[in-house]
Formats: C-alpha cells, structure tokens, sequence
C-alpha cells in the first residue's frame, strides 16, 4: 500500500510541485496551504504522514503539529522548513515530531523520512490493535 | 561624552545589531523558501526529461511553464537579497540626505514576510514623492521598522497597514494608517530604557498615537547630532 501523506505549507508553487514529483513516485498526496485547513483534513481523513511548514500565517507549523499529536498520537509529522533554529527544532521533537528538516531539502531525505514515519505509524497501530485483542480476551474470559 | 551619552549610545549600537540581525535572518528564511521552490521546479524539469527519454509523449510547453516559472522565483530571491544589500549599505553615511519614499519602501520590502505571516498586506501607495530628511539612514530604517511592528498587532479589519508620508518644515511625517484601537502604549517601543527609544532621542524623531484617525504618526527632522560628532 501506498504512503498517505498531507503536504501543509503555506507556499503553493513549493507545495504543489512537491506533491507532484511524490505522486510520481507512487505516494498518495494531499495538500494544504493552511494550518487550519490541514486540522480539518487530520480530522476527515486517515494519513500515514504529514510534513509541515513551520512558519504559516494563522495556526503555524508547531501549533498545528501540537493539535495533530493530541487529536490522532499515531500520524507521524514531519517538519520542513526554511526558518530551521536549533531552539525550533528541538521543540518540535519535544512536541512530538519525528523528523525537522531543512529547504531547500532533497527528495531522497524527505521520501526516506515519510518512509521511516509510516513504518513507525505501523508499529504504534498494531502495538494499539494488539493491547485491544489482549483487552477484549481479558474481560470476555472466553 | 557624558556617562548618560555612552549609555544611550550603547542602547543605539546593541538595537541596530539586534535589528540587523532580525532582518538578516528573516531575509535568509525567505531566501530559502525561494530555493526550495526552484529545488522542487528543477527537479519536476529533471522528472518530465526523464519521462521524456522513457518514451513518454509530454507536451514541451510543460518544460517551457515550468522554467518560467523558476525564473519569477529567481527575480523574487533578486528582490529581497537587493534589499538586504540596500540595508547593509544604509551604515556607508551616519549623515545624508534620504528619500524617504525609497527608505519606506525599503522598510516595507523587508517587512513583507513580517506581514504576511499575521495575514497583513503593507501599501506604500500613500507615500508621496520629494519627501526628504537628512538624518542618520540605518538609524532611520531602523525606526521606521519599530514604527511597522507597533502598528502589525493593531491593523483593522481591512488587513492592510496603508503607509503615508507627507512633508513637514525640514524633515517629514510618516502615517501609519488603518489601525484600530491604537494608544499611547502602543508608541513606547518597549520603554524609556529600550534601545528604539534611543534613536528616537538621538534622531529627535517624535511618535504619537491617533486614536480618531487610528494611525501612528512618526515625524522626524533634519538630524543635528551628525554635525557636532558627538557620536563618533
């Protein structure tokens, strides 16, 4: 199965471009050019990944990375940004974010990333399916 | 040069390296996502060749779009890296004749990205032409930049901050339009001790608040400290 990943950034010729050459090689993406609308997006929709911008206008990169940890733990984030600090980066690990790379990036790192994020996704949803057997065994006692 | 005088000076020098440094950075951010553009067009121009040389039937006025396309974002990157190059030459004079419709519009370049992240268009439309002041030019940038930000958190519903200039005696009066709810607290740049109010003093500039006309109104003159020296 493909990869399942939201491009949010708030630069639509970068977003779009991006999203095109990740299609070519055979991911299946979406794109967001608000922090806002990627919320909504999270909420109706089941991705594997999302790379984020740090800096957009309105809800930003770490604002929405926060709001995504808290509604689905499972969706793996990436940060890709242009305003790299050490201070922002490590506050996004902290918030919860798998990777924090820098623009311009090459496609090789950020496909590696994704690739290393939905394999990590797929490790905590069959931990979650398999603590759901174990507790459905316990209290049904069969 | 009095005790008071160093330590005014000191707070002068320690905001313009705080304010060069902001702007430096911000300009690089933006360098970068301009590179990222071009990385990610230039790479798409590589993917369709390659489909191309697969035998792959594309029509050539994607390629022709698409290296349009990297050179509007290379004449953007050429933009804002000439107006870093400008500010940095603003500290070749401590005294000249400025323009301040080009220093405005310098500001206002810089400023752009500031801007646009609180979701606020900067018109400069309103400056008028042959306005000028004799002062210090980086000094001056630099308040006109502190101007930009007490203005960016009180910009009204139109989501535009309009920036007026008009002529006064021997200097000129800056209008920072559009604001909503604006006051006196808004204009203290941080306080007696912050290094704006500094080169307020040492520029003899004045900033006023104008709840009526909701607008910030920085008026500055032809700078006297330049000819006794005393900054040196």
């Amino acid at each position: 199965m493909n990869e399942k990943v939201l491009l949010v950034d708030d630069e639509e010729e970068f977003v779009e471009t991006l999203a095109e050459r990740m299609r070519t090689r055979g991911m299946d993406v979406s794109t967001s050019n608000s922090g806002a609308n990627a919320l909504q997006l999270v909420d109706d929709e089941d991705f594997d990944v999302v790379v984020l911008d740090l800096k957009m206008p309105g809800v930003d990169g770490l604002e929405a990375l926060k709001r995504i940890k808290r509604r689905r733990p499972d969706i793996q984030v990436v940060l890709l940004t242009g305003y790299a600090t050490v201070e922002k980066g490590v506050e996004a690990i902290k918030e919860g974010a798998l990777e924090f790379l820098e623009k311009p990036v090459d496609l090789s790192s950020l496909t590696d990333a994704i690739h290393k994020a939905r394999a990590t996704k797929m490790v905590l949803v069959e931990k979650e399916i398999e603590e759901r057997i174990k507790d459905i065994l316990h209290h049904r006692g069969w | 040069m009095t005790t008071t005088n160093a330590e005014c000076w000191r707070s002068v020098s320690d905001e313009g390296l705080r304010f060069f440094g902001e702007m430096s950075a911000s300009v690089s951010h933006e360098i970068r996502n301009k590179l990222a553009v071009i990385n990610e067009k230039a790479g798409l121009v590589q993917d369709i060749a390659a489909a191309m040389k697969s035998g792959r039937s594309i029509d050539p006025e994607r390629l022709e779009v698409q290296a349009g396309k990297i050179i509007d974002q290379i004449r953007q990157a050429n933009r804002i890296v000439g107006a870093l190059g400008r500010l940095g030459h603003s500290v070749d004079a401590s005294q000249t004749s400025i323009n301040m419709t080009k220093l405005v519009g310098l500001v206002a370049e810089l400023y752009g990205r500031k801007a646009s992240q609180a979701e606020i268009t900067i018109d400069t439309t309103g400056l008028a032409d042959g306005v000028s002041v004799i002062t210090n030019p980086f000094l001056l940038v630099d308040l006109i930049g502190a101007c930009i930000d007490a203005s960016l958190p009180r910009v009204d519903g139109s989501r535009i901050l309009a920036i007026a200039s008009e002529p006064s005696g021997d200097g000129a009066i800056v209008r920072f339009q559009h604001l909503e709810g604006v006051n006196d607290s808004d204009v203290q740049l941080g306080g007696e001790a912050s290094g704006a109010r500094a080169i307020l003093a040492v520029l003899g500039g004045r900033m006023t608040a104008d709840r009526e006309r909701g607008e910030i109104v920085f008026e500055v003159s032809d700078c006297q400290y330049c000819d006794s020296g005393s900054h040196q």
